[in-house]
């Protein structure tokens, strides 16, 4: 049975998805991670007819049920307090993350 | 002998307390007390699992306090003449999925431990307004990714209040739990691909997933936003139907919240079903599923026990006067959960991206030397392995060289599962049916650690209950008696878009005609010791 | 060997609604400090969801009506995911493959006289992220931005040179705040431009592996940056060196460009629905509805302003440069009746200068168009000599009366009435005889003292032409 996802394709999907996994881990989210494209394989076995569009919801939405776009008023947030209180490092109103540098260019 | 407050019904709660008969207080104090009874320590960050393995470990954080205050709210309503609500008194949980204002909403990960929200839940704030009292939040599998609350970062996580052994399913097996040990009257589950229905079967409970646009998810911590939907858990059909009054209709934070009106749940719910046209498929007397060892498909007939419930069931029903249609074709059931580990994995990677520690929830406390190190470890040491997992499989499926093979593929899938509804419920077609009737699970409750870490086979546990989230309808699961080891065994009412009416009618019908069966009278283990 | 730059332009235009593009905070959020105008739903918080504002639907079918742009008439929002600390979901919504409109063109009137069309890509809607900015060695957020709404505009290649590329901006900023969907301020960030460079041979029909410049937020920058990066591109390859695609960063203090780390950009979105958000439908009766009072372009203005009034290019040009200055010039020509080039130099000259000063947009002043047309027709009547007429124009937007009023009760009007002139000269000659005496023994020079005596008289409203007729003939004839 082949891999589908080999160790290489693993640790790009891992870097994409900002993740830093033990060797543990990795070893068996890798293993998960092929099971379930076996089963999901079992989709490449249904004919699909051309005109069968996706179903980005299983609803479909009518006007009736559809609602309507919001009005453009301002409605002030009466608890941004609560919002940065949960921030975990701030300074005079900001929020602090570590710093993303740059390469400068000759 | 009369009822113990903590087993009440949620509807003769409400007219107690609305008559006088009882204060919400009392009935406030009177489960308090039984929680303190039954439920044992709430899961936390780095519990042990098998701590006191005699306890229900229903609850992450009881907001008793709370409860109570509301409870005097209640009350002190009824005193001034007020109007207190439809769910006056009535004590419920909610799955720790949805925020609260001011109390911890965890989503059961280290991610998000010592997250306060700032805002409650539509559904929540809806239950609360119409007289109900919260008790607190109950566990779940890490952001719902499970189906026996075992992924829990708070340990122990749950038990199956009938067998303490067993998982009480999930993901929401904290609320199925609850309401099956008497822990408040109500739950408020999330359903993505049967974590309402599979654990209210596994728990002996009423489950119900309402149509996706029923009820808003304003406040729900999204897994699958086109499959996420929050329903209720009650013990039976008139208090699911109460609670869904409650809670259903249209919600200016919500955008797929439909605009259409609620009917009325409860005027047509003794209305019986003669003339109902009830179908039986065979493609869910089955499950196909790949072989643990070898990964080769395995096509299996369901367990004699849940095959007999069912067709018991439908007997009942019969008897009632309903048609029951046999033989009804759903070729694409078996499709459901393939299509699901496609969907819902790329709705879900994206749901996780705004856990980056930057601001609110974990962030690493290890030094780190640039912004991106910090979101590594932040996500690497904030989720346990089932996010992961579906952050990765999402990142796979959806990555633009795969994206056509697997995600659009399995949305036209999606499709042809919804058409498979659209053909036997259409009015005019060759069916004509009002619900189908079929099992809600492939096995009862398994025991704990059997399944867990196997991805896949935990997955297939849905497998019976996911083709109703893909194609956005209602589903209801109800007790359908016990097994030869006395645990519970579920059935379940499906139908076309928001006919949730018919469901309850339909399983309210079966309430009445099992109403004198053994199994009724018999009540979980927990509840005796 | 002679070079070309193929360039394109990725605009982003935030648009001038009251609130955000999915809650109900304010937009505009210029004089806020960082972290106040938030809320749960643009900063990302668990078990939030965005509600379309329909005011943005509007100002972008207005938008790409105006680039002759097709609106779908069932669009979608996609989500657009990547990690970065501006941006609270980790994911932008934003609309992929349906957008609200596609394909048109904006024509850019060159300084050559020669018009360059350049074509629109893609048009679609998408939310701002917020601003972060270093600080030794960390970075600050301010997510008040979060969530505004913006028009992300793509140009095909059809631009070659800096100015080109400037002269695309200041028409499509000038455009933009015609059709009020934007105030399009550059220096506040309103209107946002990204430039794909590359170069080819003169002459050649292949493109070349392009960079793109991040951040050339002012006409300046673009312009700076644009021709540096050509020098760049050029002198790389005349060394010998490959031009590779970079993801470039302007910094507009140094004038330098910088490389932005590859890790940074390395993208693969993986774009889909967003779940949380319903297709948006335009039928024909909402659409007709938002068109409804759709303009008349600046383009299309400034030909009809040639061709109706007669009015030279640069006067056309200046006085189609911005909406309410035009819509002025229309409305006073209308109440004048007379030459509209009599009313455009009026304006362009004096009506400018104190739009200049004042900062006011000409449908702001309360020297209305009426007003400006009755100041002229008094000047051509002679009831007020030119001076006055044009200090009318102050006393008009000081007090918002009307200027004849303001004539009356200041009693400027000028003395044309020839009769009366006639009564005030022959009062000065029998007051001066020693003068008059002398005039008329020769000192003909003596006019101006005589001008100056009714001038005195009359407080300078005397028509001056009329005087010099009556005091001429009554110093010669009634010897």
């Amino acid at each position: 049975m082949q891999e589908e996802i080999t160790p290489e394709l693993f640790e790009h999907l891992v870097e994409l998805a900002a993740l830093e996994l033990t060797p543990e881990e990795g070893e068996y989210l890798r293993a998960q991670l092929n099971k379930q494209l076996q089963a999901v394989h079992e989709l490449q076995a249904i004919p699909l007819e051309e005109g069968i569009p996706p179903a980005s919801h299983g609803v479909s939405y009518t006007p009736e049920s559809s609602p309507p776009p919001r009005e453009d008023a301002w409605k002030p947030y009466p608890n941004v307090e609560a919002l940065l209180s949960q921030v975990p490092e701030t300074e005079e109103g900001y929020i602090v993350v570590p710093d993303i540098p740059h390469e400068a260019l000759s | 002998m009369s009822t113990p407050i903590p087993f009440l019904p949620a509807h003769e709660i409400a007219r107690q307390v609305r008559s006088g008969e009882l204060s919400a207080r009392q009935v406030t104090e009177a489960v308090l007390e039984h929680i303190a009874r039954v439920d044992g320590i709430p899961g936390q960050l780095g519990g042990d699992p098998q701590a006191e393995p005699d306890k229900v470990h229903a609850f992450i954080t009881l907001t008793a306090k709370r409860a109570l205050t509301q409870a005097e709210t209640v009350d002190a309503r009824i005193a001034a003449g007020e109007d207190p609500g439809p769910l006056a008194g009535v004590p419920f949980t909610v799955k720790d999925i949805f925020t609260v204002e001011g109390t911890p909403s965890t989503a059961a990960s280290r991610m998000l431990a010592n997250f306060i929200a700032p805002y409650t839940a539509t559904p929540v704030e809806r239950l609360e307004n119409a007289g109900a009292v919260m008790l607190g939040k109950v566990n779940l599998d890490e952001y719902t990714f499970g189906s026996s609350s075992e992924s829990s970062a708070f340990q122990p996580s749950p038990r199956n209040p009938w067998n303490l052994d067993r998982v009480p399913g999930g993901s929401s097996g904290g609320s199925t739990a609850a309401v099956a040990a008497g822990e408040g009257a109500l739950s408020l589950g999330t359903d993505t691909a049967g974590s309402i229905r599979q654990p209210a079967a596994f728990c002996g409970v009423v489950g119900v997933k309402p149509t996706y646009g029923r009820v808003s998810r304003y406040g729900l911590i999204a897994f699958g936003s086109s499959l996420d939907v929050p329903g209720p858990v009650a013990r039976n059909v008139t208090d699911a139907a109460l609670m869904l009054q409650v809670m259903a209709g249209a919600d200016p934070h919500d955008s797929t919240a439909v605009t259409l009106p609620v009917p009325d749940y409860l005027s047509g719910l003794e209305k019986g079903v003669r003339g109902l046209r009830i179908g039986l498929s065979p493609d869910y007397f089955r499950i196909t599923y790949p072989d643990p060892q070898d990964g080769s498909l395995r096509e299996e007939a369901l367990p004699e026990a849940i095959r007999t419930a069912v067709l018991k069931a439908a007997e009942a029903l019969a008897a009632q006067g309903a048609e029951i249609v046999e033989d009804v074709p759903m070729p694409h059931t078996r499709y459901g959960i393939p299509a699901y580990f496609v969907i819902s994995r790329v709705e879900a990677a994206s749901n996780l991206h705004r856990f980056d520690g930057v601001k609110y929830g974990y962030r690493t406390s290890q030094p780190v030397a640039d912004l991106r190190e910090m979101y590594r470890k932040s996500r690497g040491e904030g989720f346990g392995v089932q996010p992961k997992l579906r952050i990765l499989m999402g990142m796979y499926v959806s990555a633009a060289q795969y994206s056509e093979q697997y995600y659009n593929r399995a949305l036209r899938i999606r499709t042809l599962i919804r058409r498979d509804f659209e053909r036997v419920f259409d009015p005019a077609g060759a069916y004509r049916l009002d619900a189908l009737l079929t099992p809600t699970t492939p096995t009862t409750a398994f025991p704990m650690q059997d399944v867990y870490g196997d991805s896949v086979l935990m997955q297939y546990a849905d497998q019976l209950t996911v083709p109703a989230n893909h194609a956005g309808i209602p589903g209801l699961s109800l007790p359908g008696g016990l097994d030869a080891e006395g645990l519970p065994l579920g059935i379940q009412l499906l139908g076309p878009d928001f006919s949730e009416s018919t469901l309850f009618r339909i399983g309210r019908a079966y309430e009445k005609a099992t109403a004198e069966e053994a199994w009724r009278a018999t009540t979980p283990k927990i509840v005796h010791g | 060997m002679e070079y070309e730059a193929i360039i394109g332009l990725e605009t982003h235009i935030q648009l001038n609604t009251e609130t955000k593009i999915f809650c109900s905070c304010k937009a505009d959020s210029w004089n806020d400090p960082p972290n106040t105008n938030i809320c749960p739903v643009c900063t990302g918080l668990p078990g939030v969801l965005p509600v379309l504002n329909k005011a943005a639907v509007e100002k972008a079918v207005l938008l790409a009506h105006a680039m002759h742009s097709e609106i779908r008439p069932v669009s979608y929002f996609d989500r657009k995911n990547y990690f970065y600390p501006d941006l609270p979901k980790g994911y932008q919504i934003s609309q992929y493959d349906q957008s609200l409109a596609h394909g048109g063109y904006l024509d850019v009137p060159m300084r050559d006289g020669e018009m360059r069309r350049v074509s629109i890509h893609k048009l679609h809607i998408e939310e701002d992220a917020g601003k972060t900015k270093n600080e030794q060695g960390r970075r600050l957020i301010d997510f008040n931005r979060c969530g505004v709404p913006l028009i992300e505009m793509v140009t095909g290649p059809d631009i070659r040179s800096a100015e080109e590329a400037a002269q695309y901006l200041i028409r499509l900023r000038q455009l933009l705040r015609w059709l009020g969907v934007s105030e399009a301020d550059m220096e506040k960030g309103h209107l946002r431009c990204d430039a794909n460079v590359s170069i080819r041979p003169k002459g050649a029909d292949y493109l070349n592996p392009k960079t793109e410049i991040k951040n050339v937020n002012s006409i300046d920058a673009v312009r700076q940056a644009i021709e540096t990066e050509i020098k760049r591109q050029i002198r790389a390859v005349e060394g010998g060196g490959k031009v590779e695609a970079w993801t470039l960063s302007w910094d507009e203090d140094s004038g330098t460009l910088s490389k932005m780390r590859s890790k940074e950009t390395e993208a693969d979105y993986r774009y889909f629905r967003e779940p949380d958000l319903l297709p948006i439908h335009m039928d024909e009766a909402w659409k007709s509805e938002i068109l409804a009072a759709f303009p008349e372009l600046p383009l299309e203005r400034r030909t009809r302003f040639m061709a109706e009034y007669g009015l030279p290019a640069y006067d056309a040009d200046l006085l189609t440069a911005e909406r309410s200055l035009s819509d002025y010039f229309e409305a006073a020509v209308s109440a004048y009746g007379g030459d509209p080039k009599r009313v455009s130099n009026w304006l362009l000259n004096d009506v400018m200068r104190m739009l200049n000063e004042s900062g006011k947009t000409a449908g702001e002043l309360r020297l209305t168009p009426q007003f400006l047309a009755e100041i002229i027709k008094m000047v051509d009547k002679g009831t007020v000599n030119t001076p006055t007429g044009k200090g009318l124009l102050e006393k008009t937007e000081e007090t918002g009366k009307s200027p004849r009023e303001i004539v009356e009760a200041e009693g400027l009007g000028q003395v044309s009435d020839s009769e009366a002139i006639r009564q005030i000269c022959a009062q000065i000659l029998a007051d001066n005889p020693e003068q008059v005496a002398r005039y008329r023994g020769g000192k003909t020079g003596l006019l101006g003292w005589f001008m100056g005596q009714v001038m005195r008289a009359t407080r300078g409203k005397a028509d001056p032409n009329t005087t010099r007729r009556i005091l001429q003939e009554l110093l010669d004839t009634s010897a």
